[in-house]
């Protein structure tokens, strides 16, 4: 195969690299950034999306008030928060596009290493998916049940795991193997 | 590729950066019901038709169908109500507590959150005494923090005064309507 990362002129290995390492630090911060907003445990994760029609799905049929009493250490709490349907619909929008612009630039890294036909497919697979995953999940808890919320957890830890194996293949046989440059 | 790079690009400029607390909600509730030291949480959980009236006045519905205000009183003297209201912008979301009077004027109003990029925007406009020209307003009257803004600020913190003004128009319609009339 022409196209070789354990073979490549030293530059496109550097270009890799590098982008693994760029790819790497926003994916350390993408997860602090989920600790902070929506959590690692389906409950968080539940409460970030189900939000409060969990517990009042269907509007009233005349308005109603329910009043009462909170402490200033109630203001204090760290606040859940929520994403609504247009949240939602605003992050999916935003967010689905680079998710794809990044499963794509892994699996250009893929496709240059010493995989077998059917590993290369299913790491290729598992890119695309995980995002999908984690974006049905947040409408499935949306919309479904706040069960789904798990599928969410399931997306994440996807795109976490697949990055992982392509940036150590990826290191490994364009830095560690024994085939020389060019040959 | 073109077409690959372009669509990296546009995702890029699109990406909403995360949001930041300008003003803690213990000291905004401090700010605009002084000297309370008993409060209550009011939700008003809206009816369709009264959901879809609130719409027509301010195109916007609250999330959930839930508008949740806030009351606070020192001993037994109501000190005043209070609204925190999200406005959802290309930029994202940002936050406005607004304060009401017993009176039913507004008291004052806090711009709450934004997002790292609109902060500065926020802060300029906070400065060019945006939530001054709120006070006083009352249920049915229009905000014009925009307005006011207009020729003494950048472009950006005029673009933010017009979404602050959507947050307060909100807040007044919200409580004008739902205030003191809704059913317990």
């Amino acid at each position: 195969m022409l196209y070789d990362l354990g073979r490549a002129d030293l530059r496109i290995k550097w270009l890799v690299t590098c982008l693994l390492a760029t790819l790497g630090i926003s994916y350390v911060f993408g997860a602090l950034m989920v600790s902070l907003y929506a959590g690692f445990t389906p409950g968080r994760v539940a409460a970030t999306y189900a939000g409060r029609a969990m517990s009042m799905p269907m509007p009233p049929e005349t308005t109603m008030v329910m009043e009462h009493p909170m402490s200033m250490e109630e203001f204090m709490k760290p606040e859940v928060h929520e994403v609504d349907t247009d949240l939602l619909i605003q992050d999916t929008h935003v967010h689905v596009p680079m998710y794809g612009v990044i499963a794509a630039a892994l699996s250009l890294v893929v496709v240059g290493l010493s995989l077998s036909r059917a590993w290369a497919l299913g790491l290729i697979t598992l890119l695309f998916a995980a995002p999908w995953l984690d974006f049905a999940g947040m409408w499935l808890t949306k919309f479904a049940s706040p069960h789904f919320a798990i599928v969410t957890l399931l997306g994440g830890w996807a795109m976490g795991a697949g990055y992982t194996v392509v940036a150590t293949l990826a290191m490994k046989q364009m830095w560690f193997s024994q085939v020389k440059e060019g040959s | 590729m073109k077409q690959l790079l372009l669509t990296a690009a546009l995702a890029t400029a699109l990406h909403i950066t995360p949001a930041v607390v300008l003003v803690k909600r213990p000291d905004a509730v401090q700010a605009l019901l002084p000297g309370a030291d008993v409060y209550l949480a009011r939700e008003v959980h809206l009816s369709n038709l009264d959901a879809h009236r609130l719409h027509q006045v301010v195109d916007w519905s609250p999330e959930d169908g839930v508008l949740t205000l806030y009351t606070g009183k020192a001993g037994a003297t109501a000190v005043g109500a209070l609204e925190f209201v999200r406005v959802d912008t290309p930029h994202g979301p940002i936050e406005v507590a607004v304060g009401f009077t017993p009176q039913g004027t507004v008291r004052g109003v806090i711009v709450t959150k934004a997002t790292v990029e609109m902060k500065p925007w926020v802060l300029e406009a906070v400065a060019a005494g945006l939530t001054n020209h709120y006070r006083e307003l009352k249920p049915g009257e229009a905000p014009g923090g925009a307005a006011a803004l207009a020729g003494h600020t950048g472009h950006l913190a005029e673009y933010i005064a017009g979404e602050v003004d959507k947050g307060v128009a909100r807040a007044l319609a919200a409580y004008g309507t739902f205030y003191k009339t809704a059913r317990t």
